[in-house]
């Protein structure tokens, strides 16, 4: 069996994200994002050479000038602004977290297999999907830092960006680039609030907060 | 032909005078002047749908569910509005903020509920998502409104959590698109989905299901994805709580029906049943659990909130359309009199804690009876609406043989009860707490009391004629 260019870039963006689950470094960590947008945003474009249409272009470029770049930008000059540089990890430490991390690929193979249309001719992309919702999910819960937890909803809505492009002939556009849209703007007003949080606690590790847990 | 854009109008001009700091002064009034108005307009632009004829726009539809739920949503807002014109300047006497921040809780609020409108009408499962994950970006930093650092930990938690669970949302909706491969054309238009139910892949379509229905049940807090909800509904100030509870958990709510409309056309009506009425049971009994144990006035109404979406998912499951309305009405009416009025006792004596307050009923014997009757209502107990409605969602359960679901409810309303009750007394009886700073202003209890009197009335209205009207909404949705 051979890969096709479009399962290899999914398998990049699967690779990059279980990349993250091993690092600390937020800046790192953001880079990895970099990576994991690029590659879904090549895959885009594949699929406009395969189905001749001008509108997968499209989309790769508004994927990648907003979540390949204008977010990891903004992330990034708020992690410095805010003084943080590693995340430890809420339970375990990088070693343990690229452990889960492959178990999470694998994991994600196995359900994406289930879930891949019939007929359809990236099963592997599938797959890569699944893991990569999975890896967000596993980010979300095991990172400490609010910014890391942001980091990781950008890693989950890529996996159902890549499920919706591969599986799915022509997904409307409008709910595509809505989305990307809505998460330019939930990141922000995220970043808005980590903003705050760091202000009124002197911090941003969510496992410490516990103002509500009277 | 009416546009439907007209309904956001109004909200629009709210939203447009917020951006400008100069109208501080006079913008509360503005604005619960304005969403007034927008009452007896809404109820004018929907007053075709209410006999039968669909209003389309493009993607977007006033169908009789629609167009009752667009009511609901505009009645709690303007009562929101009307009561953040006088607690929110009463407010700002003791927490200064600048005008600009002042301002913009109308430009997010006039948003909110724009978005609020767009969920119930879209016809289109992409844009209803859209919608309900703007309602979430717009309601966040109204939550922060006071900004300390309880309402700030609120925010975040309903941030992410809202944001995760609409992201799941999406990917159901992204797997409702591919479960159509074997048609030459997708479409995620829901009566295009419904015309074509029978030829959507089964299995995608299960996956997409309960992809969609944990996204969206964690937005309307069904039970172990509830855990937001308290937090965000009790920090936020009154008005904003007033608005999540008593109308963005009905967006949610729609939103679950209409994907389990098209579940159901594709002849799975078994397993829409078979997940949402245990779903919902269990979120009774257990919010009827935690009700006993609150410490804490607006959490509690918080906590009733999720025992209500828990009868409200059940009868999704059972089908009940007419219940389902009827039963969201009532909830809305009594929910939102009771956080105004709870905001009322929060301004004036300065705390919400269970223990610290009593004798509401010597202090302000207006907010007392209100408060005691929107009690009472939402208890669900004779002569108000929520009796009728919960007595009928028992009927249609205990007829479709869900045993286990019917008993769940029986207890878990009679533990609610009993634990709403129990904490009430406490409040309105009793000495006077002797902690006020301010006198209290009886005309603070109007907006609440016309909601009470309004649960009343639907109450008394139940009648056949009534629910045959409530299932003539359904009758051109099928199912």
């Amino acid at each position: 069996m051979s890969l096709s260019g479009l399962d290899l870039m999914a398998a990049a963006a699967a690779a990059s994200a279980v990349w993250m689950c091993g690092v600390s470094g937020v800046q790192t960590q953001l880079r990895g994002l970099v990576l994991q947008t690029a590659a879904i945003a090549i895959v885009c474009m594949i699929l406009g050479a395969r189905e001749h249409e001008g509108h997968y272009y499209g989309l790769a470029l508004v994927v990648f000038a907003v979540k390949g770049a204008a977010i990891p930008v903004f992330l990034s000059w708020a992690a410095r602004r805010l003084g943080v540089r590693k995340d430890s990890g809420a339970y375990f430490g990088p070693a343990i977290g690229l452990l889960a991390g492959c178990a999470a690929l694998v994991a994600g193979l196995f359900i994406g297999r289930d879930l891949a249309v019939p007929m359809g001719t990236s099963a592997g992309a599938a797959g890569m999907s699944m893991a990569l919702v999975f890896i967000g999910m596993l980010l979300m819960t095991t990172r400490r830092l609010a910014i890391s937890q942001l980091i990781a909803l950008l890693t989950l809505e890529n996996g159902i960006l890549l499920f919706g492009l591969t599986q799915t002939k022509g997904m409307p556009l409008m709910v595509e680039m809505g989305a990307v849209f809505e998460i330019l703007v939930g990141v922000l007003i995220g970043g808005l609030v980590i903003f705050r949080l760091n202000r009124s606690f002197e911090h941003i590790d969510v496992t410490n907060l516990r103002e509500l847990r009277r | 032909m009416i546009p439907i854009g007209l309904l956001a109008v109004l909200p629009l001009v709210v939203a447009g005078l917020g951006l400008f700091p100069r109208s501080s002064p006079w913008l509360p009034r503005a604005a619960a002047g304005l969403m007034t108005l927008q009452v007896p307009l809404v109820l004018w632009i929907c007053l075709p749908a209410f006999s039968g004829v669909r209003i389309v726009w493009g993607d977007f539809a006033i169908d009789g569910l629609g167009a009752a739920f667009t009511c609901i949503t505009t009645i709690v807002v303007a009562a929101a509005l009307i009561q953040a014109s006088f607690l929110l300047p009463a407010g700002r006497a003791n927490h200064p903020m600048s005008d600009r921040r002042f301002c913009l809780f109308y430009t997010l609020a006039g948003l909110f509920v724009v978005a609020m409108y767009s969920a119930p009408l879209a016809q289109n499962l992409g844009y209803m998502w859209m919608a309900l994950e703007a309602t979430t970006l717009m309601s966040a930093p109204l939550v922060d409104f006071h900004r300390n650092r309880a309402s700030l930990e609120a925010t975040w938690k309903y941030l992410l959590l809202c944001s995760v669970g609409i992201a799941f949302a999406l990917f159901g909706t992204v797997l409702f698109f591919a479960a159509q491969h074997g048609l030459l054309q997708g479409t995620l238009s829901t009566p295009g989905l419904m015309a074509t139910a029978k030829s959507l892949d089964p299995k995608l379509l299960r996956v997409a299901y309960v992809f969609c229905l944990l996204g969206y049940g964690t937005k309307a807090g069904i039970f172990p994805l509830h855990n937001w909800l308290p937090d965000a509904h009790s920090e936020a100030p009154a008005p904003v709580s007033a608005m999540l509870s008593g109308a963005l958990l009905n967006c949610a709510l729609v939103a679950i029906w209409r994907v389990s409309q098209v579940v159901s056309a594709a002849g799975q009506d078994d397993f829409v049943r078979s997940l949402l009425v245990p779903a919902g049971a269990i979120t009774v009994l257990a919010a009827g659990l935690m009700l006993i144990r609150q410490h804490d006035l607006k959490r509690m109404w918080a906590y009733s909130s999720v025992e209500h979406v828990g009868l409200l998912v059940v009868a999704i499951g059972m089908g009940a359309g007419p219940i389902f309305v009827l039963h969201a009405f009532n909830h809305s009416l009594a929910k939102t009199a009771l956080f105004l009025i709870s905001g009322n006792i929060l301004e004036v004596l300065g705390t919400r804690s269970l223990s610290k307050l009593s004798g509401i009923l010597r202090f302000a014997p207006l907010w007392g009876i209100v408060l005691v009757g929107a009690g009472f209502a939402i208890a669900g107990s004779p002569p108000f609406g929520t009796f009728l409605s919960e007595w009928l969602l028992l009927k249609t359960t205990f007829t479709g043989n869900q045993v286990f679901a019917s008993v769940a409810l029986v207890a878990g309303l009679t533990i609610a009860f009993l634990g709403v009750m129990s904490h009430l007394a406490g409040v309105v009886f009793g000495p006077e707490s002797d902690k006020s700073k301010l006198k209290p202003v009886p005309s603070w209890a109007a907006a609440p009391a016309v909601l009470l009197a309004g649960s009343l009335v639907a109450g008394i209205a139940v009648t056949p004629t009534a629910m045959s009207f409530l299932k003539s909404l359904f009758e051109a949705a099928g199912r």
